[in-house]
């Protein structure tokens, strides 16, 4: 019995150090390997962009290996604090454009400005996606890639209610919609559009559409909130007629994470959906002939309705031992050849030369963003705007009300030392 | 003759005094996990107390210095009524879950001694299979279980006609969010206590539970006076040890209810740890809220703790 | 005779009842694993699919690093049990079996350990880590088995000591009339009858380091160094079509080690019952 303890406690000795030099001998990132963190997307719907933008790189910088982690969206911002504070931080990093004002305000990222010639078509970089990576008039990121919101919806059953083009204003979306969802209200649960009242993306489009905004600061640098400013009240309640009008009423508490609008789409039980371009992907069993997609209207006729701009940036964090080298990675992954194939497999290129005439591109046409505030983020990741939303959805406040409310909120979060 | 065999247990535990033979022999017994406790954790909680005493955002991460401010990221976290009304909400959790699991979780062992050898087998191979999935992956389960487009438990209870619950949304209040998360949690904790509680019942003396079955006593009277004393250093570890892991959880109620919809409405101590400290990027206040939830949890369980320490005593 | 024969039908029903009711979540991933996408997304419930499909294994094995990380969590797994098993099997002895100085201020740090929230110690954990004196252990396997002991220690021990409590006194007592040595006698004696208690912490060890994604999410960047919670959460983790059945899949894939695991250490339980018997 002794020996049978004696023999586990030294497997166990032998078995860490084992481990320890196994992991030792595995060398850690020597001088000559550059360290790429992107998320997951690449990862599953681009990685021989990847691939093209190493070999490019390696080839023009023998004896670099580029090692890419692949992180996902959900903690991916608390394991990059982790190697601030460690100093042992990624040589390129891609964040989101929401997530890059902070890390700006904080003087993570490398000062790319001198270098802007370097980077292909910076001179047409998309205006929203320029304006995520500059702070306090200096260039800290390299636009990635863009996605607008585009209507995503069922031709066959459109048709069947004798519509053969797509809506040019609002109220005509609105009625077509309407008669949609009479015509198959026979289906359990149907509604004829499928967003989610939560969706800020959506209702702060109204917003903006009716010239309205969501904060902005005064002369002496304060935040203050706008929501229940004229404007944004007329956008907000001409949002809750069109929610009230066309969705489900249950999902005034939902926020489009889950399920997702595709999923419902593809259970048949909607006939449009609000979101990223890439829907299309994911709605089956729905035949592809059966699926569209235009650019939302706006209330005014043959506008487009502003849509939010999401997209990525890469940046250098200033704790990089090799930030010529990361530029040059930058240089060759956003390169004209990359953004070109971005483009075809469904994205929105960084720059306005390259844009097609995608549906997902003329969407962006017109586009909106975040207030470039240092704390937005936490307005985010406190869901005010969520709540702000339900609330007058659900009736439990009236829109001004609610609105006062989620501009002090905001207000109390941006201006937060 | 039941009382005579528990008291005999009883005094068998106290006539046994122990002298101490060689003295070091318990501090080398010790020495290993002291010396991976201490080499592991010794830096970081000192870190983290010096965080939660220094003004410590973004642009000092970025830095790696902060500020000193003394104990004003505790005060001013002790002032917000946030934190307090946050607190009765976490407490009352994790009462209702700690009761739940280790009531359920004995039935469940005591159900394991009496049924079948086959079936034993099979319940238990099913609890380690739900001990063993990924909480993530349970999260998911559940959320299309209890959604409310297309949710199975939507489905079960109009078709059983138990009310109208066609697109119910389980989320929409803060109660019934935490009645599916306490459904989840106690759900995967079950497993756990019903193995443990089960290996501590085969401690239990046999000839004394077949005495007291001759002698006609029934179930209860069995259970408390024979079953439970062997067993309450079990229990007591359990309960101490659920009652900081269910005051703790974060996986469950931030997954199931969303990440997108955790609002001041609806926090638990964990995830508002993680919105106002780590969220918002604020390390210093997210180390005083450590360090604040540390001492409560050791209020909270320190009743157990010291039972536990007296039982220890007695031997 | 008849009345227990009843008796036993009874707790039977009772016991198939809860088996049915808490398996169904996991009957419910092993069947999504097994559906189309389309019957995964229908609106109404497909309880079992009729041709189950194999598509999402084959997916999910295939996808890059998934038998690597897999290699990389038993790794880490065994490696954090075994030491765990034995540094506190010993510890137990010695807060449960003697009397000494700091005994009682040890148990109680042992559980205040555990009451620090994991959350708060991340990013102290990885400037330890990654200054450690005998090298940096930052995406290292070594990194995490250590963080992975040091939440693991304070429970083995705690469970343990009160599993060592509740052997009766008079065994000990036996043994060391035989002559032999305290610590020879403890052993010998002591480590079959605790064998329960091994047991249930060694199984709790196995699944909470083999589930645990947090520390190594952070401490783990090459997804050749990852464990298998890392690879999952790459499944779900980007911004476009998650694939469930993929998941589901690899879920399925992955509990399987851990219910072989207890299958072999299980009989320890059954031994423990029969040990009562025999004295």
């Amino acid at each position: 019995m002794r020996y049978r303890v004696l023999a586990l406690a030294a497997v166990a000795v032998a078995l860490s150090v084992v481990v320890a030099t196994a992991s030792a001998s595995a060398k850690r990132s020597n001088a000559h390997t550059l360290t790429v963190w992107l998320q997951v997307d690449a990862q599953n719907g681009w990685p021989d962009l990847v691939a093209a933008a190493n070999s490019a790189f390696q080839s023009s910088h023998p004896g670099w290996n580029v090692n890419v982690v692949y992180k996902q969206w959900n903690s991916h911002l608390q394991e990059f604090d982790a190697t601030i504070a460690g100093n042992d931080t990624p040589d390129v990093i891609e964040m989101g454009n929401t997530d890059m004002t902070a890390y700006m305000a904080s003087k993570e990222f490398a000062n790319l400005g001198p270098y802007k010639a370097s980077f292909n078509n910076s001179a047409s970089w998309l205006a929203g996606l320029k304006a995520s990576s500059t702070y306090g008039g200096k260039l800290y990121g390299v636009p990635y890639y863009a996605g607008s919101r585009v209507i995503t919806y069922r031709t066959d059953l459109f048709k069947k209610a004798g519509f053969k083009k797509p809506p040019t204003s609002l109220s005509q979306f609105q009625s077509q919609l309407v008669k949609v969802g009479k015509m198959q209200k026979h289906v359990k649960g149907f509604a004829p559009l499928y967003v989610g009242g939560e969706d800020w993306f959506t209702a702060l489009s109204f917003v903006f559409d009716y010239g309205g905004s969501i904060a902005t600061q005064n002369a002496h640098g304060k935040w203050v909130g706008t929501l229940a400013s004229k404007k944004s009240v007329a956008g907000l309640t001409r949002f809750k007629q069109f929610f009230d009008a066309t969705q489900s009423r249950s999902t005034a508490t939902l926020d489009g994470s889950n399920p997702f609008p595709y999923t419902v789409f593809s259970q048949g039980r909607t006939a449009a959906n609000y979101g990223p371009a890439w829907y299309t992907c994911c709605v089956k069993p729905i035949k592809a002939s059966k699926v569209g997609q235009f650019v939302m209207p706006s209330h005014t006729k043959g506008k487009p309705m502003p849509g939010f701009l999401g997209g990525s940036d890469l940046a250098v964090p200033i704790q990089s031992n090799s930030q010529a080298e990361a530029r040059a990675w930058i240089a060759d992954f956003t390169s004209t050849a990359n953004e070109k194939a971005l483009e075809k497999k469904g994205n929105i290129p960084n720059a306005t030369n390259l844009l097609g005439k995608s549906v997902n591109e003329r969407a962006a046409a017109r586009s909106w963003f975040i207030p470039q505030a240092k704390h937005w983020a936490d307005v985010q990741t406190g869901n005010i705007l969520k709540t702000f939303l339900a609330q007058f959805l659900t009736g439990h406040l009236s829109v001004k009300k609610a609105a006062q409310v989620a501009d002090q909120n905001i207000a109390q979060t941006l201006n937060e030392p | 003759m039941l009382t005579a065999a528990a008291a005999t247990v009883g005094s068998r535990r106290r006539v046994t005094g122990r002298q101490i033979a060689g003295r070091s022999v318990p501090y080398f017994l010790l020495l290993p996990v002291v010396g991976v406790l201490a080499a592991i954790l010794g830096y970081p909680i000192y870190f983290l107390v010096k965080l939660s005493l220094q003004r410590y955002g973004l642009p000092e991460l970025v830095q790696r210095h902060g500020e000193y401010i003394g104990l004003d990221n505790f005060r001013a976290v002790l002032h917000d009524p946030l934190f307090w009304h946050v607190l009765l909400r976490t407490v009352v959790f994790t009462a209702v879950n700690v009761g739940l699991t280790i009531v359920l979780g004995t039935l469940g062992a005591l159900l394991l001694v009496r049924v079948s050898t086959w079936l034993r087998l099979l319940l238990t191979i099913g609890l380690v299979l739900v001990w063993a999935m990924p909480p993530v992956v349970a999260v998911q389960v559940w959320q299309w279980m209890t959604n409310s487009q297309n949710g199975v438990l939507n489905y079960i209870l109009t078709q059983l006609h138990v009310g109208n619950y066609f697109q119910h949304n389980w989320y929409e209040t803060t109660f019934s969010s935490y009645a599916m998360v306490t459904s989840l949690i106690v759900w995967g904790a079950i497993p756990f206590v019903v193995i443990t509680v089960y290996a501590a019942l085969s401690q239990v003396p046999r000839e004394l539970l077949e005495a007291a079955q001759i002698d006609g006593a029934r179930a209860w009277r069995i259970f408390k006076d024979v079953t439970l004393p062997v067993l309450m250093p079990v229990l007591l570890i359990l309960t101490s040890l659920s009652i900081i892991w269910d005051f703790g959880a974060f996986t469950q109620p931030y997954l199931l209810i969303g990440p997108g919809q955790q609002t001041s409405s609806n926090y638990l101590m964990s995830t508002y740890l993680y919105y106002e400290g780590f969220g918002k990027n604020d390390f210093g206040t997210g180390a005083a809220i450590s360090l604040l939830m540390l001492v409560i949890v050791a209020g909270l369980s320190v009743v157990y703790v010291r039972r536990m320490l007296r039982v220890g005593e007695e031997a | 005779m008849s009345r227990r024969r009843t008796g036993r039908l009874g707790w039977n029903v009772v016991g198939i009842v809860v088996f049915g009711v808490m398996v169904f979540p996991v009957f419910w991933m092993i069947t999504t694993a097994l559906k189309s996408n389309n019957q995964i997304y229908s609106f109404n419930p497909v309880w079992f699919p009729r041709h189950p499909i194999l598509g999402h294994f084959s997916d999910a094995i295939h996808r890059p690093y998934f038998w690597t990380d897999v290699k990389n969590t038993v790794i880490v797994v065994v490696a954090t049990v075994a030491i765990a098993l034995a540094l506190s099997f010993f510890a137990a002895i010695a807060l449960a079996k003697y009397r000494f100085t700091g005994r009682k201020l040890f148990i109680v740090l042992v559980i205040a350990i555990q009451m620090l929230p994991q959350a708060g110690l991340i990013i102290p954990l990885y400037i330890l880590l990654g200054r450690f004196p005998t090298g940096n252990l930052v995406n290292t396997l070594t990194g995490v088995i250590l963080v992975y002991l040091t939440f693991a220690l304070p429970f083995c021990v705690w469970t343990l000591r009160g599993f060592v409590l509740g052997i009766p006194k008079d065994l000990e007592e036996a043994a060391m009339v035989d002559g032999s040595s305290r610590i020879g006698a403890f052993i010998r004696i002591l480590l079959p009858l605790v064998a329960p208690g091994l047991v249930a912490t060694s199984v709790f060890a196995f699944i909470t380091s083999w589930n645990e994604f947090i520390f190594a999410s952070t401490l783990l960047h090459d997804g050749s160094k990852q464990t298998i919670t890392v690879w999952l959460s790459l499944l779900y983790g980007g911004n476009r079509f998650v694939d469930w059945g993929a998941i589901m899949a690899a879920s399925t894939l992955i509990a399987i080690p851990i219910v072989i695991f207890f299958l072999l250490v299980q009989r320890r339980i059954a031994f423990g019952l029969t040990a009562g018997a025999v004295k």
